[in-house]
This record gives C-alpha cells, structure tokens and sequence, in this order.
C-alpha cells in the first residue's frame, strides 16, 4: 500500500475503500481543446453510468436518495397531519388506520413526523456536505498545489481540528452558538471540511506531477486552467464518493446531537429526537412502534448513500472492483 | 526515529494547545459558561468555589492561564450535579471507558481481520461476497440503530441477556460489557474487514508470497506468515485512531445503555448544563486522541521505515 504524506492519522479514507490518485485510472487524455470535450466527458459520463447501473445495491440506493429528496421538497404536503401539532389527549396511539406509525409522547402524528424529519435531515446533510466541499476542496487544492508555507499553514490547521473526535467537537461547538438547525450545519462543517480538505490535497500532491499536467503546463497553460482543467477533473473522484458517504455521516451525527438534547430545537420533529423521546419505552412492551420508524428512517437512509457511494467508488474506478 | 519521535511529540504539544485554546474560546469568550446551572440549584459555596477556580472574575487572558493551569493538574472544579470534585468523577468513569473500548477493540480486530482474510484468500467465493455486502451493511447502519435494537432486545427472545435500566440492579460486568461493545465493533469490524481483504489482496499479488510458495512452504503458513503480517499496517492504524475516539468516550453507545463510562457522564452533564464536567471532558478526550494518534504514528513509523525517512 503506498502511502500519501502523513496519512497516518486519517484512516477514514483508506478504511472506506477510497480510490487514491495512486491507484485512480490514469486518463490522459483530457481534452485540450474545448471543442471535443462535451462530446468526450458524456462518454465518459455514459461509461460511469453504465457500470454503477450493474451494481443492484447501487441503484437500491439512488432510489432511496431519490425517494428522500422527493419527501424532503413535498413532504410538508402529503403529510395527513400537522407535524408540529401536538394533541396530549391523544398521546402514545398505537399504530392504526387514523395513525399509520402511532402517535408520539406529545400526541404528534409519528407518520406525518417521519415524513418532516427527511426534510431536515436532507437540509442538514446537503448544506453540510456542500459545505465542507466547497471549503475542503478549495484549501486542500490550495495546500497542494501552491506546497510550501500554504501548505504548512493548511496543514496545521488541519491537524488542529483533527484533533476533536466528530461529536465532541459538534457539542462544542452547538453549545458555544446556541441550539438551530443552522448551528447543527455549522458545527458539523467546521469538522466535516477537513477529511474533504486533506483527500484534495493528496490528490492534488500526486497529480502535480503527472505527465500529462507537464504536457499542459509545456504548451503555456496557466495555472488556474491546469488546476481547473487537468488537476480537478481527475482529482475529483474521491472527493466525491467521500461526499455521499459523509452525508449519510451528517444525518446520524445530527440525530446523535438530537439524541443527546442538543442541536435541533425539541419542538421539529427530527429522527433522532423522536428516537430519544421514546428511549424510555424500549423495553415496554407494544411501545416499539414509537422508535422503530425513526430508527429504520436513519438506517435506511444512512445505507442509501452508503450504496451509492460505493457503487459510485467501483464505477468510477473498475480496477479496485477486482473485476476487471 | 529519536528524532522523529521528538518531532512529532512536539507537534502533538502544540495541536494539543491549540485545540484546547479553541476549546476555551468557544467556552469562556463566547458566554459565561457557569452562568446557567440547569434545573438543580447549585449552592452558592459551589458556584462561587468554581468561579473562582476558574478565575472568572479575570481579564480573558489570566482565565486562560488559569484554565491551562488547572488542565495541567487534571483539577477541573466541582461538579453541579452531585457537587463532587471533577477529577473524582472522571477517575471513577475512565476504567470502565477504557474496559469497554477494549473489549469493542478486541472483539473488532479478531471479527475483521478473519472475515477480512477469508474474503481476500477465497476471493469471489461465497464468503467473500458474504463479507463484502455485510460489511457494506454493517457500515452503513449507525451504531445509535444497532445500539437502540440492542437494548429494545426485540420482543425479548434476542440472542443476548436483557440489559437492565437501573443502577440498582447488580449485573455481572460481562453481561454489562458484551452488548456496548458489540455495538461498537460492528462498524469498526467492518473497516478493518475490507481493509484487511484490499491489503491482503494486493499482498497476495507480491513476488515474496510467489517466492514462499515457490520454495515449497504450505499454503497455510504462507498466509499466515507471510501475506497476514504484511497485510496488518492499515489495520494497526486504524485501529489506533479508534482507540484514540473510544478512550475519549463513545458518547452515543456509553448513553443508550446507560453504561458508566465518561460518554455517559458527558451526555448527562450536557442535559444538566453541567459545565465544569463537560469542559472536563472535551479535554479530556482531544487530548486522549491526540495521545493515541502520536502512539499510532510512532509504532507506524517502526513498523513502516518509509515514513520516518519521507
């Protein structure tokens, strides 16, 4: 195994099967001329398509992601019932025709509840991940292709802040800013953009000195358009299959912050707080239905994105699949 | 390597002093962190005791010293909840974080580094698909769900002993270890298991496992001897890092089973606003991490000559 620079304390790349420039499939021949390359990256597109289509688990989990996005944009319409609204008249209703999941400790409707939590765990996930994107891959981009004092000042900061276990430093954070969903987004890029950060920047390492970045580099092109051009379009892949990883990441650490009593305000329906709510009724009998539905919503959504990401991972790079 | 080791040490220190620098800005500049003393009132010798422990009624810069000052003794103050010395409840609560983490370790590292051999050696066999999509699954199921199912123990027939919810009940501290643990090995099992087969698999494909085999050895020492060992250097790190996570408290499992570790002790203090243990805390576990990733780097670098010379 071939090691990039001090990538010993970042396991999470490696352990998630990513593919590392080292091992990412040599494509020489990106388009120079802007003439040929629509054309050239849709076959390439087509070819990515085609063999994430193959894997079954894949395309179970775009369905899944397909399904959340759906809810998380319609949900608030097709809910039968008033998410927020509580009734403690009608508390702790077992599952029936008026209730399809039951109803909560505070008389919400669990369905209607459910169907609520996609949304935020969708905008939790999206604007978290699209964050710590936009970040990580502008400074780990930055570290490792300027190198020098860009990249010891990167680094360092870097290795601050992974220095904080994921949680501990998201409750650090919500308690310093205060409780909102926004907050939660917060905490969880302030800890989230430096895997993104560090996997850009060894990949930007490695490419730097390819052959075909020399070649750009040979007929005059600046560096702006051999890092947009040449170095991102290869560099990228990871990056990517890391990114849907992480939001099924984000969605549990925002119910774990849930889970603990901070993060989300109590009153939005959230997974991990309706998990929390019913913590003390998992052991009651016929009291099930109260955690099973927000405990299969975070699983099945967890395990959507983690298909996607590893059928994107074999797609996008065939020779780590074995197959050949 | 001395000079590595020192190098390296040092940069520790100084991640170390900044992240706790972070940590206390977020605290103490933002807020005062012992203006809220959540429902339970706190007496007034308390508040005062831990005001002045943390010199609140200081410039900034002097809490600062004062805050590093007690960071150094392991002094933290007294808690609100049970008004009891800080540095107390975080020595009754550290073994038996240490104790559950490892145990998930143990558990983890002998589940994955066989299912991960198997996969690798029997390559597209039944059991290396049986491997790949269960860990694919394992990965991808949250330790809060599996957590959660664990306690549910569903309709009561599960393979496992129920976990009870009371400190009252005296359990035998296996029964109270075994199902946090698993819990936790799950998703570590599965990483090391899918480490193991891609290193295995790219070891296998090496001139010195032909060599072995060319000279005559059985296959099984092969593996064994040759392939396993060199296959584990992924494994020794990640497991190293997990370490450093789970030493610090592995909040979420520590809390749905209600184990007495210092996850547990956080998340109640996060609910009673109880802020000298939770800055206790936090500290605690960056500092535990970043102890546990010098430890992996350093064992790395003797494993792995490279590093020390790049």
């Amino acid at each position: 195994m071939t090691l990039p620079p001090s990538s010993s304390s970042d396991p999470a790349a490696g352990a998630l099967g990513l593919p590392t420039a080292e091992i990412a499939p040599p494509e020489p021949d990106t388009p120079v001329t802007p003439g040929t390359a629509p054309r050239r990256r849709n076959s390439q597109f087509t070819d990515i398509w085609r063999r994430f289509r193959r894997n079954k688990l894949a395309m179970v989990g775009l369905v899944i992601i397909a399904v959340l996005v759906v809810l998380a944009i319609i949900g608030p319409f097709i809910t039968p019932y008033d998410p927020f609204e509580q009734n403690l008249l009608n508390t702790l209703q077992p599952p029936g025709s008026s209730h399809w999941f039951g109803t909560d400790v505070l008389g919400r409707d669990l369905y209607s509840g459910i169907i609520y939590g996609a949304r935020v765990a969708m905008i939790v996930g999206v604007c978290t991940v699209a964050f710590s994107l936009l970040i990580g891959v502008s400074l780990g981009a930055l570290a490792g292709f300027k190198g020098g004092a860009w990249d010891a000042v990167i680094s360092r900061i870097m290795d601050v802040f992974l220095a904080f276990p994921q949680l501990i430093g998201a409750i650090v954070v919500v308690r310093a800013i205060g409780n909102g969903v926004a907050t939660v987004i917060v905490a969880l890029v302030v800890l989230g953009w430096v895997t993104t950060g560090r996997l850009m920047r060894g990949q930007m390492l490695a490419l730097r000195e390819a052959e075909y970045v020399e070649a750009a580099r040979s007929i005059g092109a600046d560096n702006g358009r051999i890092v947009r051009r040449h170095i991102l379009p290869n560099a990228i892949a990871p990056v990517f299959v890391y990114a849907f990883t992480s939001i099924g990441v984000a969605v549990v650490a925002m119910a774990s912050l849930s889970y603990l009593g901070i993060g989300v305000p109590p009153d939005i329906p959230e997974w991990g707080r309706l998990i929390s709510q019913a913590v003390n009724f998992l052991q009651v009998e016929g009291k099930a239905f109260l955690w099973i539905a927000p405990a299969a919503a975070i699983a099945i959504t967890t395990l959507g994105f983690a298909f996607v990401a590893d059928g994107l991972r074999d797609a996008l790079d065939p020779k780590l699949r074995g197959g050949n | 390597m001395g000079k590595f080791i020192l190098r390296r040490a040092a940069q520790a220190i100084l991640v170390i002093l900044v992240a706790t620098l972070l940590i206390f800005l977020a605290t103490f500049a933002l807020g005062d962190p012992f203006a809220s003393t959540g429902e339970k009132a706190v007496p007034p010798a308390i508040a005062a005791a831990n005001r002045a422990k943390y010199g609140m009624d200081h410039s900034l810069p002097v809490q600062y010293l004062t805050y590093l000052g007690n960071m150094v003794r392991g002094d933290f103050g007294i808690d609100f909840n049970q008004n009891r010395p800080v540095s107390e409840l975080l020595a009754a609560t550290i073994p038996n974080t240490v104790k559950l983490a490892v145990a998930a370790i143990l558990l983890d590292v002998l589940i994955g580094v066989v299912a991960g051999v198997i996969a690798a050696v029997k390559r597209y066999s039944f059991w290396d698909v049986l491997v790949t999509v269960t860990s694919t699954l394992a990965i991808g199921i949250p330790p809060f769900v599996i957590g959660i199912l664990l306690v549910a123990n569903v309709s009561g027939w599960g393979p496992f002993p129920p976990v009870p919810r009371s400190f009252t009940v005296q359990v035998n501290w296996l029964n109270e270890l075994i199902l946090p643990a698993f819990t936790l090995a799950v998703i570590d099992a599965a990483f090391i298991a899918r480490l193991m087969r891609g290193s295995m698999l790219e070891v296998l494909r090496a001139d010195f496992i032909r060599t072995a085999r060319a000279k005559g050895l059985p296959e099984r020492t092969v593996i064994t001897k040759h392939a396993m060992r060199n296959s584990l250097i992924p494994v020794v790190t990640y497991v190293g890092i997990s370490l450093g996570v789970l030493f610090g408290g592995a909040i979420i499992t520590e809390t749905i089973f209600q184990y007495n570790g210092v996850g547990y002790l956080l998340s109640r203090s996060i609910v009673q606003n109880n802020a000298p243990v939770i800055i206790a805390i936090v500290v605690f576990s960056v500092v535990v991490y970043v102890l546990l990733s010098l430890i992996v780097d350093i064992l790395y670098a003797y494993l792995d000559p490279r590093i020390r010379l790049s």
